[in-house]
């Protein structure tokens, strides 16, 4: 029995079956775990299942473990984050040290309390070269030995109260939060109620990496817009509207490229409104509905609804909203202003 | 809109020189001579009546040039006194201006001297011209403000919200420009802006009475934004100019920074702290070194390094530390 026992076997064949053979050869030479001559023998055009082959063969020979493997796994997750679904934490009222935590008081705090209040846990901490550090977490319990095949991952880049994390479990979450509190240096942890597929999207969108429109007494020169003018008498009498329309859109959801998020969801619970269906109105109870938006990416599509018109502007907060709060989890109740997740429903 | 021309057809007013009577009578003597020549018709005196036919014509033609020379007189005069009306109001303009001068000159000099008010009752346009120099005063500090890169203010939805803008600049250099939607009633409260999430808006904003002296938490939040510009600025400085220099740590605050020294010849790693605790400064507030040659960071030479890097902005004080030949 070699040092590969059969967890590291498999988490290396779905490691190869997830990179692209393209992509294989640099994830390997980040990793430098293999010798110069070892990465010549291998040949990326080789099948997938004669590289894992390949693979696992020199991974007995120079003794790797699952441990190893993993660190692979992170190097290819750093390098395409944008994979996979993300949650995003928030941390609350900072203790007067919080905002000067250093990366090295971080990791030691972390792995301590992590360790701590979990027997078997294997922790990895990594920064990037964007200031993010990177967390690989591999859960096991009293009995059993730490599950390198569902591990959880966390970001977080410090002086920033947010967190994002990777498929959290219920029974996680707890052990989770109380860690990162007691190493961030705050005192609560809470749902930030964002998620999205791509982690740089939600980021950018937190970190305001993104360009927003202000009004301003300087405005910068309009970039020149190539337009095809097929009635001048008709493209003139819309103009000021579409310009204005345009103008709202931007303010409210930023210029340019806008971060990719996928979904808005709206979770109802305020009373009937049509009057047209006394059952409904009747009752007592509020009506109980999600509504979902859904798009490639929602912030260009909801700013293109409001400058096209389809919706109205001003932009409503319901909409605007999401790149306002960062948020695209909400709750409307009829109660008005309540938690910070609840929001007073659009008039009609 | 297609103009539509309109005929005008004027009346030809009874000019005394008339001669129509004179010429009617000889066209009728003409006529006459006609039916008495009723029956010689080869003796017809067309070229007669043709040519008075046209002398008429000619007169009624001189009549209406007359008449047209008239009414552009008219036009031409009535110019002239909507110029000279424009010029009146042009003329009042510029007193009023002169005296908004002067009197924002007399004001400034009051402050300047801080004399008493004058406490006498002022007419209702000495009231008006005070409060539009006030604001004439205002809106050039205001503009001066922004030539000199600090914050710009405008209002926004018809006075219940303002926004600022808050340029950054470093070594003569505009950086980024920072934004804040503010809404002023009923309570001045932050709507949108662009800061990231590691300035303390809200503890800024408590801390320095944003309710009562929004000018102070501007004022502070202004120095907080500028010192984290210059100072992201010296690290993306440091690393393009000094690549031989190894950054080990940097936070998205740039309030740390760790840098790997080499030291020429003798191999030796130094490995240098910079903690810029003070977020309103662009200069660290605690330098700290630490090498394998214990010896080294207490050396006269590497005191001074330490005493310059506290003093001078880190990418300049490196290029003097390799001028002294402290780092390679």
């Amino acid at each position: 029995m070699g040092s590969m026992d059969n967890t590291a076997k498999r988490l290396l064949q779905r490691l190869v079956r997830r990179i692209p053979s393209q992509m294989l050869k640099t994830t390997l030479d980040k990793w430098s775990r293999l010798t110069a001559a070892q990465r010549q023998s291998m040949d990326y055009a080789e099948s997938k299942w004669a590289l894992t082959e390949k693979l696992l063969a020199i991974c007995e020979e120079n003794e790797l473990t699952v441990k190893h493997i993993a660190e692979l796994e992170m190097i290819h997750v750093i390098e395409n984050p944008n994979l996979g679904m993300w949650y995003v934490f928030q941390l609350m009222d900072p203790q007067d040290d919080a905002h000067s935590v250093e990366l090295t008081q971080f990791k030691e705090q972390f792995k301590s309390h992590l360790s701590e209040l979990i027997r078997h846990v294997s922790i990895k901490i990594k920064k990037h070269t964007d200031e993010a550090v990177w967390i690989r977490i591999a859960w096991g319990d009293t009995f059993s030995r730490p599950n390198h095949l569902k591990p959880t991952y966390v970001v977080h880049y410090l002086q920033t109260p947010y967190v994002f994390l990777t498929s959290p479990t219920s029974k996680q979450k707890p052990l989770l939060s109380q860690a990162l509190v007691l190493s961030t240096r705050y005192q609560a942890i809470k749902d930030a109620n964002l998620s999205g597929r791509k982690l740089t999207a939600i980021r950018d969108l937190l970190m305001k990496q993104y360009l927003q429109v202000f009004p301003t007494k300087f405005p910068s020169p309009l970039a020149e817009r190539n337009c095809v003018v097929s009635n001048l008498h008709i493209e003139k009498e819309q103009a000021g509207s579409a310009a204005n329309r345009h103008q709202m859109a931007c303010e409210a959801f930023g210029d340019g490229i806008l971060p990719q998020l996928q979904s808005a969801v709206y979770k109802l619970e305020t009373k009937f409104r049509d009057h047209t269906n006394k059952t409904m109105t009747e009752r007592d109870e509020p009506f109980k509905c999600v509504v979902k938006f859904a798009s490639t990416n929602l912030l260009e599509s909801l700013r293109h609804s409001a400058s096209s018109g389809v919706t109205s502007t001003p932009v409503t907060p319901l909409l605007s909203s999401v790149p306002l709060k960062g948020k695209n989890y909400f709750v409307i109740t009829d109660n008005g202003p309540g938690p910070s997740s609840q929001m007073k429903p659009s008039q009609k | 809109m297609r103009k539509w021309a309109v005929l005008v057809t004027q009346q030809p007013p009874k000019s005394k020189t008339c001669k129509t009577s004179g010429c009617l009578h000889r066209i009728k003597y003409v006529q006459k001579n006609k039916e008495k020549d009723s029956g010689n018709m080869e003796r017809a005196p067309a070229k007669g009546v043709l040519s008075h036919l046209s002398l008429l014509e000619v007169q009624a033609r001189s009549r209406k040039s007359q008449l047209q020379q008239q009414s552009r007189v008219m036009e031409l005069k009535a110019k002239v006194e909507a110029l000279k009306t424009q010029r009146e109001q042009l003329k009042a303009q510029i007193q009023t201006h002169q005296d908004l001068q002067k009197l924002r000159l007399a004001m400034e000099k009051q402050c300047a001297d801080e004399e008493e008010e004058n406490m006498e009752e002022e007419s209702e346009n000495s009231k008006l011209l005070r409060l539009m120099a006030r604001h004439t005063q205002l809106k050039d500090l205001l503009h001066a403000h922004h030539l000199i890169g600090g914050y710009d203010i405008i209002k926004t939805r018809k006075g219940k919200g303002a926004c600022v803008s808050i340029a950054t600049a470093y070594e003569d250099v505009f950086l980024d420009t920072f934004n804040l939607e503010i809404d002023l009633k009923p309570t001045v409260k932050i709507n949108r802006h662009n800061i990231p999430p590691f300035i303390p808006l809200n503890n800024l904003a408590e801390q320095n009475n944003m309710q009562t002296d929004l000018r102070v938490f501007l004022d502070t939040l202004s120095q907080h934004l500028n010192a984290f510009a210059g100072r992201k600025q010296q690290l993306k400085l440091v690393k393009e100019k000094h690549k031989s220099v190894e950054v080990m740590e940097s936070n998205v605050l740039c309030s740390l920074l760790v840098l790997l020294f080499t030291v020429p010849g003798e191999k030796t790693a130094v490995l240098c702290t910079l903690d810029y605790t003070d977020h309103t400064r662009c200069l660290p507030t605690r330098v700290h070194l630490e090498s394998e040659d214990k010896q080294l960071p207490d050396s006269p030479q590497w005191e001074k390094n330490c005493s310059l890097l506290m003093e001078t902005p880190v990418h300049k004080a490196l290029i003097t530390m390799k001028k002294m030949g402290s780092i390679v």
